[in-house]
């Protein structure tokens, strides 16, 4: 079970092998198996996520949530995705064509592109970086572009508001993201994420650095758009923020990667603090991709059980929060980390 | 402690979450009504003597009723409620003096075409008219052996005095 993915990939290999043909070829087409397998994950995840959520929210508002398309409403996201496809896209006339349309085409690829980073298993990443982590920020941060441009080309002002929202809020906290995944890179010394869980063999880093791992959770929720900092689609303020003017497939794609990016901050979050595939307690009978899973979506859970127990929190609060708590804590915590490293290492630990 | 609120809130959403839900699942399970419920109308035709009481006492003119008079007897021909503009403030129900309108625990009135929304409690023929005339006739008879019979007795009654 344990290696039945890596298997699966090493069994496609020797098949093209058999072929004889160029290793280039062979390696395009292991990509491409590869790029499927994860957009194939992230779609159905998505769908899942869509689904989990509007549960969650229901049991938590006591409600049943949704229930009724297929059995225990598990087909109600796939409903609703097939009603927002058949629906018209809705250009305004005011808006700048090509970026209105590219805006949403491009909102997946930063989330697909990191996801190729990320190790799902013991050896199950796609493509094992040795920056994976820095590989990840620089990429993951792109999205911020990407919901400006729909902000921007909708030529409306709650989106160009959201657009502006967006900017500010992802730039003030990827500055603690960074700083906080920083904590956990001076420990181990490596980029490489498959590295960094194998280094948390002995002691997940949740344990070793509580307060990065705080400071990365809220920053984020805050990277994810999502409540209580969702700020740039707050519909009592400014409607939906640069999704404003979409309708159909463009609004899906949006929505659903808001989910994919959930789906990506609590991988790293496995994978940096929680140690990724390893199996807490010795119980490697479950396999690790399993456990992998398993440390994702309590995150997700997390997520979602914040989103529907606070309020959303006012612009000036998400600025002064981030820049005048968060920052100077995780720098503080950079700080700390250091001289505690420096310390241990005079002490010969 | 700051943050403890934060801590408290999250407590209260996870505890809200495992209480057993309520909901009724409306269309496999039907909530039992009180018996008291205003729901679809119904009319007791042979009850009913015509006298135009629920008529007079709708806010909204919601009833329209059609009667014919045969040997000086109303007849109830058409009772038909238009449900679109029904309160269900139940004054009609209330203001029958005999106690021929009611309710049925029935709410699902709802319609796919608008013509069928109406609600037709009584929809019938005007009588032929020989049928008419057989019925005036019988009448007349009955009256007219009744005055007979009442004179016969009335010299009695007043010899009696
Ligand atoms: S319930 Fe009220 S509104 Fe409806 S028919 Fe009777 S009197 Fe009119
Ligand atoms: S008030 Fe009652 S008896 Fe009179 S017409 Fe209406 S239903 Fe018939």
């Amino acid at each position: 079970m344990e290696n039945i993915f890596v298997n699966i990939s090493g069994s496609i290999r020797e098949l093209i092998g058999v072929l004889g043909l160029p290793p280039l070829f062979n390696e395009a087409v292991m990509i491409t198996v590869k790029v499927t397998g994860i957009l194939l994950f992230i779609v159905l995840n998505a769908l899942w996520l869509v689904y989990m959520e509007r549960k969650v929210a229901g049991y938590i508002q006591c409600r049943y949530g949704p229930n009724r398309v297929g059995p225990k409403g598990l087909l109600q996201t796939a409903a609703d995705i097939s009603k927002l496809i058949s629906k018209e896209i809705i250009i305004p006339s005011g808006a700048d064509k090509i970026l209105f349309l590219l805006a949403p085409v491009l909102i997946f690829t930063p989330p697909l592109m990191v996801f190729m980073v990320v190790p799902f298993g013991q050896n199950m990443a796609a493509v094992d970086l040795n920056i994976g982590v820095f590989y990840f920020l620089a990429v993951a941060s792109l999205s911020t572009v990407i919901f400006w441009i729909a902000g921007w080309a909708s030529n409306n002002k709650y989106s160009l508001l959201g657009g502006m929202r967006v900017v500010a809020q992802m730039i003030s906290y990827e500055l603690p993201m960074v700083l906080a995944v920083l904590g956990v890179v001076m420990i181990t010394g490596t980029l490489n994420m498959s590295d960094i869980v194998r280094a948390q063999e002995n002691l997940w880093f949740i344990f070793a650095q509580p307060v990065a791992f705080l400071i990365y959770f809220i920053a984020g929720v805050a990277e994810c758009n999502r409540v209580p900092f969702d700020l740039t689609e707050g519909e009592s303020e400014i409607v939906a923020g640069p999704f404003t003017e979409y309708s159909g497939m463009g609004f899906a794609l949006f929505f659903l990667a808001e989910y994919t990016n959930v789906m990506l901050v609590s991988f790293m979050a496995a994978t940096l603090f929680l140690g990724g595939w390893l199996a807490p307690f010795g119980l490697t009978i479950i396999p690790g991709w399993a456990w992998m899973l398993i440390k994702v979506y309590i995150m997700i859970f997390l997520f979602m059980w914040l989103r529907w127990t606070y309020p959303r929190v006012r612009v000036d609060q998400l600025m002064g929060f981030g820049w005048k708590v968060l920052v100077p804590l995780s720098l503080a915590n950079i700080f700390i980390t250091g001289v505690a490293i420096k310390v241990l290492d005079k002490m010969g630990w | 402690m700051f943050g403890s609120g934060l801590l408290k809130g999250l407590a209260i959403t996870w505890k809200e979450m495992l209480t057993p839900k309520v909901t009724i699942q409306y269309p496999d399970e039907i909530y039992s009504l009180p018996d008291r419920f205003h729901g679809r109308f119904k009319l007791d035709k042979d009850a009913c003597i015509s006298c135009g009481m629920c008529v007079r006492a709708c806010p909204n003119n919601v009833i329209k009723m059609e009667t014919e008079t045969v040997a000086r007897k109303k007849r109830l021909l058409k009772y038909v409620m238009d449900i679109k503009y029904c309160l269900f403030c139940g004054f009609c129900v209330e203001s029958c003096p005999k106690n021929a309108l009611g309710y049925e625990k029935d709410f699902e009135l709802a319609q796919y075409k608008l013509d069928k929304v109406p609600l037709v409690l009584v929809d019938e023929e005007p009588l032929p008219p020989e049928e008419k005339e057989r019925l005036e006739a019988e009448a007349a008879q009955k009256i007219a052996a009744a005055k007979a019979k009442k004179e016969a007795s009335g010299g009695k009654d007043k010899g009696g005095e």
